[in-house]
């Protein structure tokens, strides 16, 4: 039972639309159950607004579910967070500094880590600029390299699978799919349905805040494609 | 876990100061000009233009000024600390305290830079250091738990009623003036001297005067009190703050 890293049980989330009196709260997450077990690479699919990346922050403990219940074992879940607190004024040293520390780093890691951050970033002296200099594709090849440096238990993921132009984005996205092989735990949600079945054993269908199904690739694929059909013939 | 939120909060303050510091022309030098441009506008219209100063008047005000907008900046900085961070707690699991700490402690560096140049005008104006200078630590130690104490109460609360914000800026204007920040309490008739002297802040100036014009040692009965009472509010505003942690990632932008 102890590989049971994450487990939800009918979690349901409700969020506060806007700031108004009396405002009504909507249902992000109705009702979700998954089971997260160590070495599994699950992949969630839905379409938008069914409550993926609301469920994503319930794994990662950033939000605490309204109703239902949620066990997470000792391990740390974190979600790949790109520019997380990116200070504009601060050199991009500062900045991978910051950010590894807010994604759960220790300072002495991320520092014995920053030529490592240099070097995959490709920002060579600019990684001592402030990155309000950065291009875009720099600022994303800064984040993501930052990023890629935090090894938790779970690794939760939202698209993001690679960032910056043709070149950076292969070698990203080689990066984390490697990462991803090595036998850590992943939640990836995705539109990309190949990159789905190419990555992930196991899959988990929600629907309006529901789980529809969860079981393994080839099933979940299967029923989601039978009730995408009817949609499509009427489209 | 808690050496990583100590690491955390201190490079905060470290990357808050220094962006501070490079989003203006001026830099660091705003610092010490902002509050003494601030110490011109109460000099100018207290002691030159209204004639209420008296001797030692203008150290009296310095000192009052100093405290009191080290203080306030905690007080503001820090209370809005969390709203401010609100994209930032939807994307990672922190807690919130990390963000009106290191808004605090940047504060307070700024606060000692000033504080410098506050000794260095006493001292040139017939103010000599003394030894109840020592006085100075558990007193720089009530304000900053009393200022912590009542920025984490702002900021537990500002999140989920961000129109507070209009009112706590007035709201501490009327305290500056209740607190004899800008005047002492010898001036004002009784009974309201004695009504004004329960309040902490008042208590703290008080303190600060003594030791830095007089060389008297504060009150040590009184302060012992503003430190219990500031060491009750910090504890109150961080249990708030962390009750309604769970609450801040799903508040509306």
């Amino acid at each position: 039972m102890s590989d049971v890293l994450v487990e939800l049980q009918h979690v349901g989330v409700a969020f506060n639309a806007r700031r108004r009196v009396n405002e009504s709260r909507f249902w992000a997450l109705e009702d979700v159950s998954l089971t997260l077990r160590r070495g599994e690479r699950l992949g969630v699919i839905g379409r938008n607004g069914a409550g993926k990346s609301t469920l994503l922050r319930v794994i990662a403990g950033i939000l605490a579910p309204d109703r239902g219940r949620v066990q997470r074992g000792p391990v740390s879940c974190q979600l790949l967070s790109l520019a997380l607190g990116f200070v504009p004024h601060l050199s991009g040293r500062d900045n991978a500094v910051l950010s590894g520390l807010m994604l759960g780093l220790r300072r002495r890691d991320i520092v014995a880590r920053l030529d490592a951050i240099r070097e995959f970033s490709e920002l060579g002296d600019f990684f001592g600029q402030p990155i309000a200099a950065y291009s875009a594709g720099m600022t994303m090849r800064l984040a993501f390299s930052v990023a890629l440096q935090v090894e938790p238990d779970v690794l939760l993921i939202d698209e993001v699978l690679a960032v910056g132009d043709t070149e950076f984005q292969r070698k990203s996205g080689a990066a984390l799919r490697a990462r991803m092989r090595e036998g850590h735990t992943v939640v990836l949600v995705s539109h990309n349905e190949p990159q789905i079945a190419a990555l992930c054993d196991r899959v988990l269908w929600i629907e309006h805040g529901r789980s529809v199904r969860e079981g393994s690739r080839d099933e979940v694929f299967a029923a989601y494609h039978k009730d995408l059909q009817p949609a499509g013939a009427t489209a | 876990m808690h050496q990583h939120l100590i690491e955390l909060v201190l490079f905060s303050t470290y990357a808050e100061l220094r962006a501070e510091h490079a989003r203006s022309y001026l830099g660091f030098l705003w610092w010490v000009l902002e509050p003494a441009l601030m110490m011109l506008t109460f000099w100018l219209v207290f002691d030159i233009i209204l004639h209420s100063g008296g001797p030692g008047y203008v150290p009296s005000l310095l000192i009052g000024l100093t405290f009191w907008q080290w203080m306030k900046s905690c007080m503001t900085h820090g209370g809005y600390a969390i709203w401010g961070n609100l994209p930032l707690v939807r994307q990672v699991r922190l807690t919130p305290l990390v963000f009106p700490l290191s808004a605090m402690l940047a504060d307070t560096v700024k606060f000692f830079c000033i504080f410098a140049l506050l000794l260095a005008i006493l001292w040139t104006a017939g103010y000599p250091p003394n030894r109840t200078y020592l006085a100075l630590l558990p007193l720089f130690a009530a304000v900053f738990l009393f200022a912590a104490g009542v920025g984490f109460v702002i900021a537990a609360v500002v999140p989920l009623l961000p129109d507070l914000r209009f009112v706590i800026e007035q709201l501490l204007t009327v305290v500056m003036f209740l607190s004899g920040v800008v005047f002492s309490l010898s001036s004002v008739p009784s009974p309201w001297r004695e009504l004004m002297a329960l309040n902490p802040v008042a208590v703290i100036m008080d303190a600060a005067r003594g030791i830095l014009m007089h060389g008297q040692w504060p009150n040590w009965v009184g302060l012992s009190k503003v430190g219990l009472i500031s060491v009750a509010v910090c504890l109150i505003g961080a249990s708030v703050v962390l009750r309604l942690a769970p609450r801040y990632p799903k508040l509306a932008t």
